[in-house]
């Protein structure tokens, strides 16, 4: 039987991470929330956004032979691995880091494929075996529209000049706080619209400059916005996966504690019962006299 | 009529008003009550309001008053109307 003072101390130092688990469980509730607030916001511009694209491409007798929708034969591939800055959130990295080495040796195995890392976790363990041509980190610390932007401004360019010809997002997508979706999501070039979705519209309206600069303006904006909600919904995935990490191993803590007490009582019953047993036979020992 | 500026990270303001000039990229336009519709891209300029509207506290800051006009400076955008409800997307 394993020494009471022995027993003791690691009933504490349980206690104590289960503290910690617990508290880094709050912590990321509130965080959750905030991130899910925050895509509720972004929504009205990324609807807005939507619509009229469809409206003003619906309406339109030919295709904009914009730079972005150019389907190139595929040579050479970017793949983007959106991850997060810090762990401790289960498989939430892991899972990038499967899906791009799935995307290098499967999907693109004929391809070159490049890496760009958003987050400095699926970049470290990526970094081991591939070369990571750019890397992100700090955009998390304080995450705004004009660093997105400014990023996606960035990997138009690389789609432009034609050093790739295809750029993929793999991220965490979210559905709710307990399940993240792996995604991988064409980023470039756009994809046609097959069927033209959606009424176009009205020839009411007064086009300035013209429908199809129109388009061509909102194009960028709504690429802007497709990386900026691929990151927002990778934050709230983090989030969401280390609260149920956490959850997970404050009950595992918890159960650990609960046996460790068991048998801290029993060992403490034993040692009684013991002693007992002692002052017993002494007495007997002493009345046979 | 109805207004809304909207901007990715939130909606800065929406509510009704009676004038407002935005920097169309080929000039400034001002929209009044039964506007045509129009769909514009917009250029670097300001957003001018009556001062009619009470701003929303959370992006009062980003209002500034002028020539008794609210103005709103934008770096483009774009703006829809239709049945007198203005969305201007900015970036």
């Amino acid at each position: 039987m394993a020494n009471l003072k022995e027993l003791r101390s690691r009933i504490t130092s349980v206690s104590s991470t289960m503290q910690i688990t617990s508290a880094m469980k709050m912590v990321s509730a509130a965080k959750l929330n905030r991130a899910q607030n925050a895509i509720e916001d972004m929504r009205p511009y990324a609807e807005k956004l939507t619509e009229l694209l469809q409206g003003l491409s619906a309406s339109m007798d030919k295709d904009t032979d914009s730079p972005y929708s150019d389907q190139r034969e595929i040579k050479n591939v970017l793949v983007i691995a959106i991850s997060s800055n810090r762990g401790l959130a289960g498989a939430f990295n892991t899972n990038i880091v499967k899906r791009v080495r799935n995307l290098m040796q499967e999907t693109y195995a004929d391809n070159s494929v490049d890496i760009i890392a958003i987050g400095k976790k699926a970049g470290d363990v990526l970094r081991k075996n591939n070369d990571i041509k750019e890397s992100y980190t700090d955009i998390y610390d304080d995450l705004s529209y004009e660093d997105v932007a400014e990023i996606a401004e960035h990997l138009m360019e690389l789609f432009k000049s034609g050093n790739y010809d295809k750029i993929e997002l793999v991220y965490n997508s979210f559905k709710n706080a307990a399940t993240q979706i792996v995604t991988t999501e064409q980023f470039l070039p756009i994809k046609p619209a097959s069927e033209k979705e959606g009424e176009g519209m009205s020839s009411d309206y007064i086009f300035e400059p013209n429908k199809i600069e129109i388009v061509e303006d909102l194009i960028p904006k709504s690429l802007k916005i497709q990386l900026f909600k691929a990151i927002r919904d990778s934050v709230a995935s983090e989030h969401g996966a280390r609260m149920t990490a956490m959850h997970k191993a404050t009950d595992n803590a918890t159960e650990l504690r609960d046996d460790l007490k068991l048998s801290y009582n029993k060992a403490r019953q034993a040692s009684i019962t013991n002693e007992i047993l002692e002052i017993v036979a002494g007495a007997e020992a002493l009345a046979d006299s | 009529m109805h207004l809304e500026i909207v901007s990715p990270e939130q909606i800065i303001l929406s509510d009704e008003v009676k004038s407002v000039n935005v920097p169309g990229i080929s000039g400034e336009f001002q929209i009044l009550d039964n506007h045509a519709p129009v769909v514009s891209v917009l250029k670097k300029g300001s957003i001018k309001l009556d001062t009619s509207v009470t701003l929303p506290k959370a992006s009062k800051d980003q209002f500034y008053k002028e020539d008794s006009k609210f103005y709103f400076d934008i770096s483009g955008g774009v703006i829809e109307l239709k049945d007198n409800k203005v969305v201007i997307l900015i970036d």
